[in-house]
Formats: C-alpha cells, structure tokens, sequence
C-alpha cells in the first residue's frame, strides 16, 4: 500500500470494516490485532482480546488442528490453510439469527500467514471467512440440480422414465449382460386399439389411460435393476437382467393380466371391451450385433398378428426358427 | 548441470521421508485414522526430459496443487493426483457422508488443504536437516489434463530443472499414488546441492 493511502485512512478503520476475520498473533501466540468482525462473531470485545494467547481467549476450546497449524506457522515461516470440508468450524464463532436470536456455530475456511512486524518479530496473520453462505448456496445449486436430472430423464405425463434415459440405460444394460454374460429381457408393450380409444373417448381420456397403464405397470416391477420407459405415445418398454426366457414369459403374462384387470372401458376393442394390451419379450444374453430390442419389436408384432392382449416370447438365438412359425 | 549423485538422491530421499512422515501424522489427526505416505523415490530431470511417463501422468483429468517458495532457492512446487483419486482422498478424508458429486465442491479447499500439509511438512523438513527457511505462497488447486500439465511444466524456461517425488499415500487402506514436482532454476539446484552438500559433509 502506498505511503499516500496509509496517510489518508486509519488502518484500524479499514481493519474494523472487513467483512472477515482478521486476527494477528505474535510469536508466543498472543492476540496483537482483533477486528470487529471477529469481535462480533466471538462475542469477545478487542480489549478483552490484546495481548492474551488465542487458545484462551475464547470460552470453548479452539479445535487441536487449528494449534498445531499455528505453532507450524510461526515455527517454519509456511503459510497453512484450514478447509471447511475437513475442519468445519475450528473457531468457536457464530452466527447470529435476527429472526429467532439463535446462535449457530459458523462454517469457516482459514488461513494462517507468516508476517514480520515493523519491530522485526515473527507473527501470524489469521484470516477466517465464514462459508456458510457458499455451503447453503451449494445445497441450493445441489438440490435444484438433482430436480433438473430427474425431469430431463423422466416422461412428464406419466413419470415413468422418458426415452433419453431408455436409449442412454439399453446400451449400457446392453454392455454389462455382454460383459457379465448374463440374460437381459427387453419388453415391448403396445396398448391395443390405442388409436380407436383416442378417437372414441376424446384425447383426455386416452391421455388418462395412458397413464393408469403406466402406473399398473410400473407398480410391478420391484428390482431396483428393472426399468420402464415411455418409449413412443402408446409404447413402453421394460429392460430387466438376469431373468430366464421362462420367468421373462411368466412376468410378460403378469404384467398382461394387470392391465387386463383395471378393466378401463374401451368399447371399439373386441372382444374384450376394455383395455388391454400386447407384449414382445425378447430374453437372451447378447453377442456381438445381436438386437435385442428389434427381436422384441419382431415378437410385438406376433402378438398383434395373433390377436392382440396376449405375449410372444422369442429368444436371441433361434430367432429365425420362431419367425417361421 | 545435472550433477546430483546417487548420494545427494539418498539424502534428499530421505529428507522427505521424513516430510512425509510428518505430513502423515498431520493427516492422521485430521482423518482419525492411519494414514501412511512414502517418498520411494526422488528423481532430477532436466524439463525438457520430462514426459508422461516420467509423471505417470495417463490420460484423463488431474488435480494439481501449486505453491510458490523462495529463499535460498526459489521454485514452484506442484502435487499431482488424478482427479479421480483427488476425490476419493478428500471423500476418505471428510469419511465418506456424501458422495462423490457432493464432494466435487469441497473438492478444491480439501485438495488445498492436503496438498498444504504435504507440501509444507516436505518444506520444513528441509528447514529443519538441511538448515535453510523458505517462504511460501499459500496454495493453489486447479484441474487439469496431462496435456496442460506436461504443457505448463516445459514452458516454464527459467526453471529448466525439475526434481519428481514419486509419492504413495495410504488414507483408511485405500491406496494412491501422486507425484510432487519441484520447478527450479538452474541457481536453485545448484543451491539445493550446496545444502545437500554441506549436510553429507557434517555426517562424514
């Protein structure tokens, strides 16, 4: 600082103003400066402070790290920083709530410098900001943050996962059943006369069934491995490892049935007169350019073709052999 | 004038073993828990010489914190981690109440404070065996891939010598290996040798 701006301010003015803690201390630890901030937060009064060592200043103890970073400092001349993320609160300060009077024990970061004096003694200027501010801000970031993932990943009508998080979770459930050489099933469900529902009972109502559906079936599923997607208007598909070809067709039936069982009027659907709809499993441990999803999709149409609320299974391999049936 | 012998290697070897050991306790207090760090190796390289193997530096992100310090000699000293391991410490060290996504944000003081703490225990072992104080700049942490570092660390044309400290860290039996890399000029390493000199010579 130039001698010109020492003149024109009272460095104690300056000192007093700061919004952080600035304390100094002299070689046998003793408090040689204290400015209102830190007065403020530690309820202890500068004169009650001068020339007493820091460690007894205060009425609850000072945390051993803090000391030692202090008897470090003025021992080799290194500056130390005490983190909020390992110490929390090495000071006993506070903060005070207007509202209710509370005090709360502060978050702090810190810092403790070696400086020399104008009389050549060896002192330590310690620095205390208060981070709870950035803490609560973080939290807030944090929690508006984890919001945001959640709906960029979820379908907004009936909250069951969307198809980004689909395509991005098929790959890499893809990647580990071929590295694991475990089964992966992939269902493909399809509500039936979907089109003729809309027509009939207007776009209100089928947005509704849609999303009693989805409820239905979600509520099936139980592993936290298993997942449901929204994968067009009236699609959804299903991805669910180490499942047998035969426990995939016993779930697929599951899953057929409970949707059969909400018995949702739907007058243009025959025979049955309520909503029902068609499953495609498709269960198999992949190899190579294997699809499993086409298979599913290949095995969706069979059930069509063969009349709708019903599943057809297919296997990975042996695909052709079904197709021919 | 790279005229360091196997002897002065020893010797600085052991100078931050002792370092280490220090910072060891250090962190120990902090984690409540053993922690273990081992210099096994120091090396003096010219910087043009220095690549990622010499760093084990492979791809990916790194976590460097950086101090300044003069007197006798001048340097800049620098701890790599990789990031992903940046952040396990400081998840070992804050005992694992969050994950690691909440970490990233404490990520950078912690990171400070750790490479802090090795850094100055390494320093005043120095001070201590080979007799001579040093001043320091408080700590810096940024984050940055190997390219940058190699990058920076040849750039740096009046410190063409750099002296490597392989360094294992063992916090809660989880183990990980960084590196601490002294910049310095050809003056500094001379004056470095001068002190390791004058201390061999007290011990023959």
């Amino acid at each position: 600082m130039s001698d010109l701006s020492a003149k024109r301010f009272d460095m104690n003015d300056i000192f007093n103003t700061l919004s952080f803690g600035v304390c100094v201390v002299d070689a046998d630890g003793r408090v040689l400066l204290w400015n209102n901030w830190i007065a403020r937060h530690s309820g202890i009064k500068e004169a009650d402070a001068l020339n007493q060592p820091l460690e007894q200043v205060f009425s609850e103890p000072v945390s051993p790290a803090f000391l030692t970073a202090l008897k470090n400092t003025l021992a080799y001349r290194l500056p130390v920083v005490l983190s909020t993320a390992l110490h929390r609160s090495p000071l006993p300060l506070h903060n005070i709530s207007v509202a209710n009077q509370q005090q709360t024990r502060m978050y702090q970061s810190i810092s403790i410098t070696p400086i020399q004096s104008q009389l050549n003694e060896s002192c330590c200027l310690v620095q205390v900001t208060d981070s709870s501010t950035s803490i609560k801000r973080e939290k807030i970031l944090r929690s508006h943050s984890e919001i945001l993932k959640k709906e960029a990943i979820t379908d907004s009508m009936t909250d069951v996962c969307n198809r980004r998080f689909f395509d991005a979770h098929y790959e890499m459930a893809v990647a580990d059943a071929k590295r694991q050489k475990h089964p992966l099933s992939i269902f493909m469900i399809d509500i039936d006369f979907f089109k003729s529902y809309n027509d009939c009972y207007g776009h209100i109502a089928g947005d509704n069934a849609i999303k009693q559906v989805a409820d239905i079936l979600k509520s099936q599923l139980s592993r936290a491995t298993d997942i449901i997607a929204r994968y067009g208007g009236e699609e959804f598909v299903l991805v669910m490892p180490h499942l047998s070809q035969k426990i995939a067709e016993q779930f697929a039936e599951k899953l057929r049935s409970a949707v059969f069982n909400l018995a949702i009027p739907h007058i243009k659907s025959r025979p049955f007169n309520r909503i029902t709809i068609s499953i495609g499993v498709c269960t198999g441990i992949p190899e190579n350019d294997d699809n499993l999803l086409n298979k599913a999709d290949a095995a969706l149409y069979q059930a069509k073709q063969k009349g709708r609320n019903r599943c057809t299974s297919l296997p990975l391999c042996e695909t052709e052999e079904y197709l021919e049936q | 004038m790279n005229n360091l012998s196997e002897l002065h290697l020893d010797a600085l070897t052991e100078v931050f073993s002792i370092g280490a050991g220090r910072a060891a306790l250090s962190l120990s207090e902090i984690v409540g828990d053993e922690v273990r760090i081992s210099v096994p190796s120091v090396q003096v390289l010219s910087s043009k010489d220095i690549n990622s193997t010499t760093l084990s530096l492979n791809s990916g992100r790194f976590g460097a914190v950086s101090q300044h310090f003069s007197g006798p000699f001048n340097a800049e000293a620098v701890l790599l981690f990789t990031e992903e391991q940046a952040l396990k410490i400081v998840s070992d060290m804050m005992g694992s109440q969050m994950n690691l996504e909440e970490l990233a944000e404490f990520e950078h003081e912690a990171m400070c404070e750790l490479g802090n703490i090795i850094l100055n225990a390494c320093l005043s072992a120095m001070a201590d065996i080979l007799n001579f104080t040093l001043e320091s700049s408080l700590p810096d942490y940024t984050v940055a891939s190997a390219d940058d570092i190699l990058h920076r660390l040849k750039e740096s044309s009046n410190q063409p010598y750099v002296m490597v400290l392989h360094i294992d860290l063992t916090i809660e039996k989880r183990h990980t290996a960084g590196n601490l890399v002294f910049l310095l000029s050809s003056a500094s390493l001379a004056n470095l040798v001068t002190h390791v000199d004058q201390f061999l010579g007290k011990l023959s």
